[in-house]
């Protein structure tokens, strides 16, 4: 294995931690709104969780971006290389900017820009992205809507019980299954878009097969970096996420987890990369709706919209134009 | 008749996940009819609370208190 291809696969396990910091943030928010842990104690529960995914979670979402977003034969260091610039220039920008954006989705436009600056727009393949782009729209909505109903449900099991203190106790026990819960599904699909970009590397290198499965040392490593970077987690997206849009109690906040991770355990299982950070934001929102409308701050979910909505093309544009000299080189 | 603000916004909802089947891949379309299935059940649910709430508080003289 070379040095460039070292060095490579380094930047990528970068992005990873980065993800970790930006994205995996998320995992914890509501646990820590809702004081059911001090933020050092989710950050460590969060982090384990995320690396545990492993054992649990297959690697299609790995599969669909090494193999179904960019023709296979395009990638080459230099795209890849490019693509991870732009992907971690965006998750810096937002995180700065404090907006809680998707790493997920910057990372499919910046390997998308990347390479369509090498080998122009029929270098991507249009099924894969059009499913992850249905998807961005999808995931928010299947977290708002099994958020509402699991709060719902909450609502309906327990009217009638009277102790409120005991009932609010047993809600924030639960709450640590759900964050648990989230987080598995966290590190599952978060963890595998980084596996994907070192399995397209080893193709594209000659490392592996082109219909090789993800080695057990890429799988350990980017669950590893993930699990890192969520333990150094950034507090600003933490507190927008876990307050800024609605105020949570133990039991929103668990039905809030529970549905975001019923979501990203089904879009693991199914190999379609999606961004946690929508999934539980709409998650948040489901359950903030069950009050009134007037419960969730639109302005702030308006803000998030926004974020998502320019993710794709912004790290598609900072990538195509990271790719440019190489290709002035070339 | 006025319906709730909670409703027509679950009723939104459904029909995104509708228009959203034509763009979905053939084998995830199920899940958009599930979820607009969903979300129409929550619109119909909160649009009758709505109008009952609405009468009842028409039928209960001024004053009276419904619990």
């Amino acid at each position: 294995m070379g040095l460039t291809v070292v060095l490579i696969i380094a930047v990528a396990l970068a992005f990873d931690f980065f993800n970790g910091f930006h994205d995996a943030a998320n995992s914890i928010a509501t646990v820590v709104s809702t004081r059911v842990l001090s933020p050092r104690q989710a950050v460590v529960w969060a982090a384990f969780f995320n690396f545990a995914a492993f054992l649990i979670f297959g690697t299609a979402v790995a599969a669909t971006i090494a193999k179904d977003v960019v023709d296979p034969a395009i990638f080459d260091n230099q795209v890849i290389f490019a693509g991870l610039i732009g992907a971690i220039a965006w998750d810096v920008i937002t995180w700065y900017a404090g907006l809680p954006t998707s790493s997920s989705h910057a990372l499919v436009g910046g390997m998308a820009g990347a390479a369509v600056a090498k080998a122009g727009w029929g270098s991507l393949i249009v099924t894969g992205l059009q499913k992850i782009i249905v998807f961005i729209v999808l995931s928010p909505l299947i977290g708002l809507l099994l958020g509402f109903t699991i709060m719902v449900s909450v609502y309906w099991m327990f009217h009638r019980n009277q102790r409120v203190d005991r009932l609010n106790r047993g809600f924030r026990h639960m709450q640590l299954v759900s964050a648990a819960a989230f987080s598995l599904g966290h590190g599952a699909n978060d963890a595998q878009k980084t596996m994907g970009i070192i399995l397209a590397l080893l193709i594209a290198n000659k490392q592996v097969p082109v219909d090789s499965g993800v080695p057990l040392w890429v799988v350990l490593s980017a669950h590893t970096a993930i699990g890192l970077g969520t333990l150094f987690g950034g507090w600003r997206i933490v507190h927008t996420m876990g307050s800024k849009i609605t105020k949570l109690t133990p039991a929103s906040g668990m039905s809030a987890e529970l549905a975001a991770a019923a979501t990203l355990f089904f879009t693991a299982h199914a190999g379609i990369p999606v961004s946690t950070t929508h999934t539980i934001t709409g998650a948040i929102v489901g359950a903030g709706t069950t009050q009134r409308l007037s419960a969730v701050r639109w302005g702030v979910a308006g803000r998030v919209v926004w974020a998502w909505v320019l993710t794709i093309p912004g790290a598609f544009i900072v990538s195509y134009f990271a790719f440019l000299p190489f290709k002035g080189l070339g | 008749m006025r319906i709730s603000r909670r409703a027509l916004f679950f009723l939104g909802v459904a029909l995104v996940f509708v228009l959203m089947i034509a763009p979905t891949p053939a084998e995830f379309r199920w899940l958009n009819l599930v979820m607009a299935g969903l979300a129409l059940f929550w619109a119909t649910l909160l649009g009758i609370e709505d109008l009952s709430n609405r009468r009842r508080d028409i039928d209960l003289p001024k004053g009276d208190d419904p619990d």
